[in-house]
């Protein structure tokens, strides 16, 4: 097998720290959703431990004033919003929010793992606020909305539920085991899960489903059966493609997002040495843009979400383990351990559970 | 009667230069000295949004909102809120929803990868009950993009929430269209399982012995046309595991699928139950591998453990290397079974 080529770190560093400058008009549709974007560029610099080394501590304390500032309170309790995209100039910071302007559940969880990478002490979080936000997503099925009152529901925002909970320490904004049965109603005969009821194992949200079932606290039944349980490995293991990288979906070309998304669900089902690193490490290598950042795949453009995830699936897999010790750029290769439970590093999922909860009183 | 969608004829003029949106207060978005990531809006986009906060601002429903929400969402389809804003005040004037539907026709192909679309138009259908032109519709979108999963997750959402027998009847005929144009196509395996099996019993399948055999002949066919093809060997796993059938049913038919070579002597006998491979098929197939060695495995007894083994020897170390550390662990596991 050819050696690796080495992994470019500054030049993947530089990609995001770009994307943080500015982004072009073309990037338009990441207008309701640029915490998730500052996550995967924050978060890239986390991972590849460049954080400290390539910004400013005045940077830093700029993003999470930004972070800060789109925590906010109304009807629904408290959580964060993608960007002030809805908010208008003349609004006072303590109006309550308009229904077109509230919290987002997804930004609300990546909005606390990038204050945790910057190592914020969470004293201006409103946890009662952020309870209520979640008890307000959650819709009777079982599943949660993206925004109160949205019917936008799938998957992904429940993930967000629990993760927030969990972080919190607190489940107490949750029908867990409605929740639990709205998983159970999105797996299909394949082994993997579908985004909601009746659809096509995929793996993100497979990836979401064993990982939110392994969040829930003190459940006393297993929630996979043995043959479950194999049939999930079986499955995410085949989506491993000759050339390294993971699929999605059966039959489907390899994706980096995916190495992230299936490897990680074979980590939390305790099959992670079940995968190729050394081939997954190699198609990562090749989805490396010559000007930095990674794309999807290789030839394609790169963007933080796929240089993120590819980062994170690195970090569980590292392919330095596998390489000799004297190769050439097994020191690029190396990273530090990842949580795969929480997408972060696990010095950084340290931090958020040490610093989320609600202080102990008096 | 002037269509709220057919206005692309003002849309190039820019909203502060309209007379007739004169009265409304333009308002910019709140944003502070260090954005994280801010974007560089194009001046359409920055014009279309300031009205669009200030119309919010004012909470007025009407028509014009329709032509602003649709500037807004054909230059950021992922704008949720005027998404959200459009459909209240779609409810709120009482809107034709026959014409926002056949915007939403042309939305959808143009922003096919967009949750947003497909939600709004799940909305719709909610209000007007009607979902029978629909699948019409899907299966033109289909021709787009044949594995669309946000096209595929709207199907099977719209016959779940209407479960009507009308809707159900055609599905097994157009899913057997979408194989026979590509029979690779893992959404329409996984739509025909949800089709036969998941969805329920309807009038005219409730003799499942014989659902099972039909769709046991169906999926054998196309094997024996495609054997490499993981999808129709995950759809027979599927039909068994959901029966609660013991593998080895099939194993008369996977077992030609696992060896080398085709057995040219037999081809002249038409077996409907264990359509051969071709003489030109890729043989052995690794699907087909693993599927004999789990029915070994299942089998049980030293004997079948032994020759599941052997096969999954082959496929770690010449059929299947990617997944050799995968088939070193079922052999691992299954030589603790046949210790104990």
């Amino acid at each position: 097998m050819p050696d690796l080529p080495p992994l470019a770190r500054a030049a993947h560093a530089a990609h995001c720290l770009r994307c943080l400058q500015a982004l072009p008009d073309s990037q338009i549709e990441v207008d309701a959703s640029r915490m998730a974007l500052a996550f995967y560029c924050i978060g890239t610099l986390d991972l590849l431990c460049l954080l400290q080394e390539k910004t400013r501590e005045t940077d830093r304390e700029a993003w999470r004033e930004w972070i800060w500032e789109q925590q906010t309170s109304g009807r629904y309790g408290s959580g964060f919003r993608p960007s002030p995209f809805m908010t208008p100039a003349l609004r006072a910071p303590e109006d309550p929010y308009t229904d077109y302007d509230t919290p987002h559940i997804i930004m609300t969880y990546t909005a606390l793992l990038t204050l945790a990478i910057l190592r914020d002490d969470f004293s201006r979080l409103d946890r009662p606020g952020l309870l209520d936000f979640i008890r307000a997503c959650q819709r009777d099925d079982g599943s949660f909305c993206t925004v109160p009152g949205s019917n936008e529901t799938d998957l992904r925002s429940l993930y967000c539920a629990f993760a927030i909970s969990h972080m919190l320490d607190d489940w107490s904004a949750v029908n867990t085991s409605r929740a639990i049965a709205f998983i159970a109603s999105c797996r299909s005969y394949e082994g993997g899960y579908g985004q909601a009821p009746f659809c096509e194992a995929q793996g993100g949200t497979t990836y979401i489903a064993i990982a939110s079932l392994h969040l829930v606290p003190h459940v006393q039944a297993p929630l996979l059966t043995a043959a479950e349980r194999e049939l999930t490995i079986q499955w995410l293991v085949r989506n491993q493609h000759p050339a390294g990288g993971f699929s999605g979906r059966t039959g489907k070309d390899a994706d980096a997002c995916y190495c992230f998304w299936c490897g990680a669900a074979l980590q939390i089902l305790g099959a992670g040495d079940l995968v190729d690193a050394r081939a997954l490490a190699m198609f990562l290598a090749n989805c490396q843009f010559k000007y930095g950042g990674l794309a999807k795949a290789p030839g394609e453009h790169p963007d933080p979400y796929h240089t993120y995830l590819s980062l994170a699936a690195l970090s569980m897999y590292m392919p330095a383990s596998a390489l000799a010790s004297d190769q050439r750029h097994a020191a690029s290769w190396t990273f530090e351990p990842l949580d795969p439970l929480l997408n972060a590093r696990v010095e950084t999922a340290r931090w958020a559970r040490k610093y989320i909860p609600a202080p102990p009183r008096g | 009667m002037p269509s709220p969608a057919s206005s692309s004829d003002t849309s190039s003029a820019l909203y502060a230069e309209r007379p007739e949106w004169k009265d409304v207060t333009p308002l910019p978005q709140y944003e502070d000295a260090n954005p994280i990531a801010p974007i560089f809006y194009s001046e359409e986009y920055k014009d279309a949004t300031d009205y669009f906060r200030g119309i919010v601002k004012t909470g007025e429903k009407s028509e014009r909102v329709l032509e602003l929400t649709e500037s807004i969402i054909r230059l950021n389809p992922a704008h949720y809120s005027a998404w959200q804003y459009r459909y209240e005040t779609l409810l709120a004037i009482k809107a034709p929803l026959d014409v926002e539907l056949k915007l939403m026709d042309e939305l959808a192909v143009s922003f096919l990868k967009t949750y947003q679309v497909w939600h709004h138009r799940r909305l719709l259908l909610m209000l007007t009950g009607n979902p029978g032109p629909e699948l019409k519709f899907i299966t033109e979108s289909l021709k787009v993009d044949a594995k669309n999963y946000h096209t595929w997750s709207y199907r099977q959402w719209l016959l779940a929430f209407f479960n009507d027998d009308d809707l159900w009847a055609g599905e097994l005929d157009f899913v057997d269209a979408m194989l026979v144009q590509d029979v690779r196509n893992n959404s329409a395996w996984h739509h025909r399982f949800f089709v036969v099996f998941q969805s329920g019993v309807r009038e005219g399948e409730t003799e499942r012995g014989r659902i099972v055999r039909r769709e046991l002949t169906y999926v054998k066919q196309n094997i024996s046309l495609v054997p490499n093809n993981p999808s129709a060997w995950n759809y027979l796993r599927g039909i068994l595991d959901f029966n609660n059938l013991p593998y080895s049913r099939v194993e008369d038919f996977v077992r030609p699928y696992a060896g080398t070579t085709t057995d040219g002597s037999t081809t002249d006998l038409v077996d409907l139950e264990n359509p051969p491979p071709s003489t030109n098929a890729q043989l052995p197939c690794s699907a087909a591998i693993e599927f004999l060695a789990d029915i070994h495995e299942k089998e049980g007894g030293k004997d079948r453990v032994l020759q599941a083994i052997a096969l999954w020897r082959s496929l770690a170390d010449e059929h299947d290397t990617i997944r050799k550390k995968y088939w070193e662990y079922r052999i691992r596991e299954a030589l603790k079974s046949v210790k104990e």
